[in-house]
C-alpha cells in the first residue's frame, strides 16, 4: 500500500492530508500512513517508531492534564504506564493553546501555534499526542509534518487525525494499555533491554532537594511532623 | 412578565432515527413553516432573531416556538451584525443555536458569519434569499449565496418545503460532528419557497434531537468547565514578533478540510450532494434550490417529448460535489444551468468542476424577483439538442 | 465544581511547566481577595504577567488590576476586540474571547444568556474589556443595545482617547482639539459623553474614573461585577492613557493619571437603588467574613 502521509519535512506550505485524499478511519479501525488499517497494525508500527527513533516523547494535552472529568485519572495512569515502558521517553505537556509570550520554553512544553520549535530543539523523531482537542491536534500535526522529520502518533478519543502517521480513534484507557502491551512485545522482539521507569519530571520545575526541607514545606501537613506544645517524642522509626 | 413558558417533555432521538425511521405525517405548509418546524424538533437551546423580508416569517415562527417552550432562549437583536456576533458568543458557551436572515441582512452580518468557521461555531443559519440592494427590492434572487461560498461554511440549497425541513434538521447534526464543527447554512428562495405552501412529510413534534454535547467538540467550550483555563480558542496569532504565520495557514486548511469531511454526512443524512434523473442522457439540466424545481419540470416535459434530457439537482453547494458532477456528466454533450441570479455562480462552479467546461450553458438566468418559466429551460434544452423551439411567454 | 478544570491530574503535576504549577499552587483560583487580591499583588501568582504592551503603559497596569480584582476568576470569561488591550488580556489565565471588530457586547449578550440557560444554578461572570474605539465607535450600536436590553454583564472601557493599536488615530473619545492622525487640524467635536449615554441606556451601575487608587479601582470593578450578576448592565469608564500617542514620558504616566482625575476623569459613581442594595449587602457580608476571619486568627495567636 502506498504511504500517503509520511514523516516530513513536507515543506514551506504543506498540503493538508484531507486535501491529499486521506479520509478518517471508520470506528473500530485506525489510520496508518493515511491508509485505513487495523488498530493493532497501527499500534505496532507506532510502537516500533517509538522504540527505534531518537528521543521518543509523549505530548499530553489539556484534556488529560487537567482533572476535569471522572475518567481522566484512569487515562492518565494508563498513559504514564505506557510512557514508562518506552526507553528514555519524555513527557512534554501542551497545557493550553494560547500562543506563548514572549518565548516558549521548548524543554518544558509544546504549543499548537509553533509545535515545530519543541520538536526541533529536542531532536524528537517520534512522538505521541493525546488529550489535545482535535482542531489544535490537526494544526499541530500538520505543522510538525511541514517542518520536521518526526513520526507522529495520534491517540484520539473521537474520530482520529489524518495528519498523523499512526492515528488511533475512539480511545479509552483500555486502548492505551493495549498499546503499552504492544510496545512491550515489540521491545522484546527487538531485543531492547529496559527496566520500567517513569519519565523525568518537567525540567522547568525546581530541582527536588530534600536536604533543605523545612517544616514549612509540608504545608498543611506540618502538624504531623511538628511536636505539639509540651509533647515529647521518644519513639523514632 | 407573568407568563411562564411550559416545560415540554419530549422523546429524544438521534438524527438517523429522526430523518430515516420516525413515522411522518403529511402537512401542507410554507417553506418558512417547514424551517420553523425543523427547528422545533432540533432541540435548539437558543435562537436570535432580527427582521428582514422575506426571512422574518421564519424567526416569527421560531419566536412562537420559543413561547411554547420548544426553545430555551430567544431574543430580537439590534441588527444582523449584532445577531451573528451574539450567535458566535453564545456558541462559546456550548449550546445549540439557530438564526436566519436574507439578502442585505446576510451581507450586514457577513463580517461575523465569515468568522464563524474559523471560530468553530457549529450554528445553523437559514438563508431565505432576496435581492441585494440597490435598487431596493425585497424579491427573490440568490446572488447573496455567492458571497457565502468562500467562508468555509457548509451550504445546502433546498428545492422545496420538504427539503427545507429535512435539510434544516440534518444541518444541526452535520454542524456538530467533531470532525466538521463549522456552521451549516440552509438556503432556499425567498417567497417562492418561504411563502408558498407545499406538502411536507413531518415527524411528530414530540420527538426532538438529542441535546447538544458541549464536550464532544474539536475546540474546548469556554465555559469554565472545560480545560484549558488559559485558553485562546481564537488566538490573535498574527502578532509577528512571537508568532508563526504558518498557524493561520494551517488553520484555514483545517476549516476547508472540515468542510470536506461534511460530505460523508451529506450522504448519510440527505442521500448525497446531488440527485440524478436519467443518468444516460445527452443533455442535463443542472440546478439547485428553486431552480431545481423548474428544472425538474423541464425534465418531465422533456420525457414527454422523448428527449434525452436528465436532471442533476445539486443539494450541497459547499462542499461542492465536484467528483459526483464529473461522474454524472461524464458522457453529457451539454449541461444547462438555470439560475436565480445574474452572475451564474452555479454555472461557474460546474464549469470549474468538470474537465470539459465548454459544454456548460450558463443559463437561463432570471433575477430581481423574476420567475423562472420552464419554457426558458426548454429553449436551451432544444438548442443543445440541435432542435428548434418556438419560445412563447 | 469548576476548580477541577484548573486542577492538574495528580500524577501529571510533576510534568507541567513551572508556570502552570505556580498558577495552581499560588494563583488566585478559589481564593479570597485577602489571600490573592489587589492588596497583595506581587505576592501571589497573578493571572496576567508577561504581556507585549509598551513600557509605561497605564492600560496594562489597569488590566492587571482588573484580573487581580475578579471576585471569582475561575468562573469568569472575558471578551474583547481589536486594540492594544487584547494583547494583554489574552495573556491572562482566564478564558478570553476575541471576535470581530467592536462586537464584544453582542457576543457577551449571547454568551451570558447561554451560560444562564446551561448553568441555571451557577454564577458565571462575563466581562467585556475593550478600548474607546471598540466600545464607543465601531461597537457603539452593539454596546448601547446590550445596555438597552438590560443584559447582565459588565462593560469596561479602557479609554486612552485614541486608536493606539492602529497608530494613533482620532477616536470619538479623543478630547476636542487633540491633533491626532485622521484629525490633522485637531479634533473638531467634543469627547463622547459615555457615562451619560450609559445612564440613558439603562446601565444600573456606572463609574468614570482615573484608576490611580488601587483599592478604590478594585472596589469599583468588584461592585460592577456583583451588580451585573443580579441587577443589570454595569459600566466602568476608566482612563488608561496612551503614553506613546500622547507623548507622555514613562515617569510621568502616573502624574498624568492624577492630573486627569481633576480634569476629564473626575470620579463619578452612579447606582440605582437596586444596585445599591446589592452592593450594601455584599460588602456587609464581606466585612463580616473578614472580621470573622480576623477573629479566628486572633484566637489562633492567643
Amino acid at each position: 500500500m502506498t504511504k500517503l502521509v509520511i514523516e516530513g519535512p513536507a515543506g514551506y506550505m504543506p498540503q493538508s492530508a484531507p486535501s491529499m485524499g486521506v479520509v478518517l478511519a471508520p470506528k473500530g479501525q485506525a489510520l496508518l500512513y493515511g491508509n485505513v488499517a487495523t488498530e493493532e497494525e497501527a499500534m505496532r508500527d507506532a510502537a516500533v517508531a517509538l522504540l527505534t527513533k531518537a528521543n521518543p516523547t509523549i505530548f499530553p494535552g489539556p484534556q488529560i492534564l487537567w482533572d476535569w472529568r471522572d475518567d481522566v485519572a484512569e487515562k492518565a495512569a494508563a498513559l504514564l504506564e505506557l510512557a514508562s515502558e518506552i526507553p528514555n521517553c519524555k513527557i512534554i505537556p501542551m497545557p493550553d493553546y494560547r500562543p506563548k509570550y514572549p518565548k516558549i520554553d521548548v524543554k518544558a512544553e509544546i504549543n499548537p501555534n509553533h509545535p515545530n520549535l519543541t520538536i526541533l530543539d529536542n531532536k524528537i523523531k517520534a512522538c505521541v499526542f493525546i488529550g489535545v482537542h482535535c482542531h489544535y491536534a490537526n494544526l499541530t500535526l500538520r505543522m510538525i509534518r511541514a517542518g520536521t522529520d518526526c513520526y507522529t502518533v495520534a491517540l484520539c478519543a473521537y474520530m482520529g487525525h489524518e495528519e498523523a502517521m499512526a492515528s488511533i480513534n475512539d480511545l479509552h484507557a483500555d486502548d492505551i494499555r493495549k498499546f503499552k502491551d504492544i510496545v512491550i512485545q515489540e521491545r522484546k522482539r527487538l531485543g531492547i533491554d529496559w527496566v520500567t521507569t517513569e519519565p523525568p519530571r518537567n525540567p522547568s520545575l525546581p530541582k527536588e532537594d530534600n536536604s533543605t526541607l523545612s517544616p514549612v514545606d509540608y504545608g498543611e501537613y506540618r502538624s504531623l511532623i511538628m511536636t505539639k506544645k509540651g509533647e515529647h517524642v521518644t519513639d523514632v522509626e | 412578565m407573568s407568563y411562564e413558558r411550559p416545560k415540554l417533555v419530549k422523546t429524544l432521538v438521534d438524527i438517523n432515527y429522526m430523518l430515516k425511521e420516525a413515522p411522518r405525517k403529511q402537512h401542507f405548509i410554507t417553506g418558512a413553516q417547514a424551517m420553523a418546524e425543523a427547528v422545533k424538533r432540533a432541540n435548539v437551546d437558543m435562537a436570535i432573531a432580527y427582521p428582514i423580508t422575506p426571512q422574518s416569517e421564519v424567526m416569527h415562527l421560531v419566536g412562537d416556538i420559543y413561547h411554547q417552550g420548544h426553545i430555551k432562549e430567544y431574543y430580537r437583536a439590534e441588527e444582523e451584525l449584532g445577531t451573528m456576533s451574539a450567535i458566535a458568543g453564545a456558541s462559546r458557551a456550548g449550546v445549540r443555536l439557530f438564526t436566519a436572515t436574507s439578502g442585505p441582512g446576510l451581507l450586514r452580518g457577513l463580517e461575523a458569519i465569515v468568522s464563524w468557521s474559523g471560530h468553530r461555531v457549529p450554528a445553523v443559519l437559514g438563508i431565505l434569499t432576496r435581492v441585494v440592494n440597490a435598487p431596493l427590492s425585497i424579491q427573490p434572487d440568490n446572488i447573496e449565496m455567492a458571497y457565502m461560498m468562500h467562508c468555509g461554511a457548509v451550504m445546502l440549497h433546498a428545492e422545496n418545503q420538504q427539503d427545507v425541513f429535512d435539510m434544516t434538521l440534518a444541518a444541526f447534526a452535520i454542524a456538530e460532528k467533531v470532525d466538521v464543527y463549522i456552521p451549516v447554512a440552509v438556503a432556499t428562495e425567498g417567497f417562492f419557497v418561504t411563502h408558498a405552501k407545499g406538502y411536507v412529510q413531518m415527524t411528530s413534534d414530540e420527538l426532538a434531537l438529542t441535546a447538544f454535547d458541549p464536550v464532544a467538540s474539536p475546540v474546548p467550550a469556554m465555559d469554565n468547565e472545560t480545560p484549558p483555563a488559559r485558553i485562546q480558542r481564537d488566538a490573535p496569532v498574527q502578532k509577528s514578533n512571537f508568532m508563526s504565520y504558518l498557524i493561520h495557514a494551517v488553520w484555514q486548511q483545517e476549516i476547508w478540510d472540515s468542510n470536506k469531511r461534511a460530505m460523508k454526512y451529506v450522504y448519510e443524512y440527505l442521500g448525497g450532494p446531488i440527485e440524478v434523473l436519467n443518468p444516460e442522457s445527452e443533455v442535463f439540466v443542472v440546478a439547485s434550490g428553486c431552480a431545481a424545481a423548474q428544472a425538474r419540470e423541464a425534465h418531465r416535459a422533456s420525457q414527454e417529448l422523448g428527449l434525452s434530457v436528465g436532471l442533476i439537482k445539486v443539494r450541497a453547494i459547499r462542499p461542492f460535489p465536484v467528483d459526483e458532477i464529473c461522474a454524472a456528466a461524464k458522457n453529457a454533450k451539454a449541461l444547462i444551468v438555470p439560475e436565480h441570479n445574474i452572475i451564474g455562480w452555479l454555472a461557474q462552479e460546474v464549469k470549474a468542476a468538470i474537465p470539459n467546461g465548454g459544454i456548460v450553458v450558463g443559463g437561463p438566468r432570471v433575477y430581481g424577483g423574476m420567475t423562472l418559466p420552464v419554457e426558458l429551460i426548454m429553449k436551451e434544452v432544444h438548442t443543445a439538442l440541435g432542435l428548434e423551439f418556438n419560445l412563447k411567454l | 465544581m469548576s476548580l477541577k478544570y484548573v486542577t492538574p491530574v495528580a500524577m501529571f503535576k510533576k510534568y507541567l511547566p513551572k508556570d502552570y504549577v505556580e498558577l495552581v499552587d499560588f494563583g488566585p483560583f478559589g481564593k479570597t481577595q485577602d489571600e490573592a487580591g489587589p492588596g497583595n499583588m506581587g505576592q501571589f501568582k497573578e493571572l496576567m504577567e508577561e504581556h507585549p504592551m509598551c513600557s509605561g503603559c497605564w492600560m496594562a497596569y489597569y488590566i492587571r488590576l482588573i484580573f487581580a480584582s475578579l471576585p471569582c476568576p475561575e468562573e469568569t470569561v472575558t471578551l474583547g476586540t481589536a486594540g492594544c488591550g487584547r494583547l494583554a488580556i489574552s495573556q491572562a489565565a482566564v478564558p478570553f474571547i476575541y471576535g470581530n471588530y467592536g462586537d464584544q457586547n453582542a457576543m457577551a449578550s449571547g454568551l451570558s444568556r447561554a451560560f444562564r440557560l446551561r448553568f441555571p444554578d451557577k454564577q458565571k461572570d462575563v466581562i467585556t474589556i475593550a478600548g474607546d474605539g471598540g466600545t464607543m465607535d465601531i461597537g457603539f450600536s452593539m454596546t448601547m443595545h446590550s445596555w438597552i436590553r438590560g443584559e447582565r454583564f459588565t462593560t469596561i472601557m479602557l479609554d486612552n482617547e485614541v486608536y493606539g493599536n492602529t497608530g494613533g488615530q482620532e477616536s470619538g473619545m479623543s478630547p476636542k482639539g487633540a491633533v491626532l492622525k485622521m484629525a490633522p487640524g485637531g479634533k473638531n467635536f467634543e469627547k463622547m459623553p459615555a457615562t451619560a449615554l450609559a445612564k440613558a441606556a439603562g446601565c444600573v451601575y456606572i463609574v468614570k474614573m482615573s484608576p490611580t487608587n488601587i483599592k478604590k479601582a478594585a472596589k469599583v470593578i468588584r461592585r460592577a461585577i456583583f451588580v451585573a450578576r443580579e441587577v443589570g448592565p454595569t459600566f466602568i469608564h476608566a482612563y488608561t492613557s496612551c503614553n506613546i500617542e500622547y507623548s507622555i514620558p514613562t515617569e510621568e504616566v502616573f502624574a498624568d493619571a492624577r492630573a486627569q482625575e481633576k480634569d476629564r476623569f473626575q470620579f463619578e459613581e452612579y447606582m440605582t437603588d437596586a444596585a445599591k442594595e446589592v452592593i450594601d449587602r455584599i460588602e456587609a457580608e464581606e466585612k463580616a467574613a473578614h472580621r470573622a476571619k480576623k477573629g479566628i486568627v486572633a484566637e489562633e495567636v492567643n
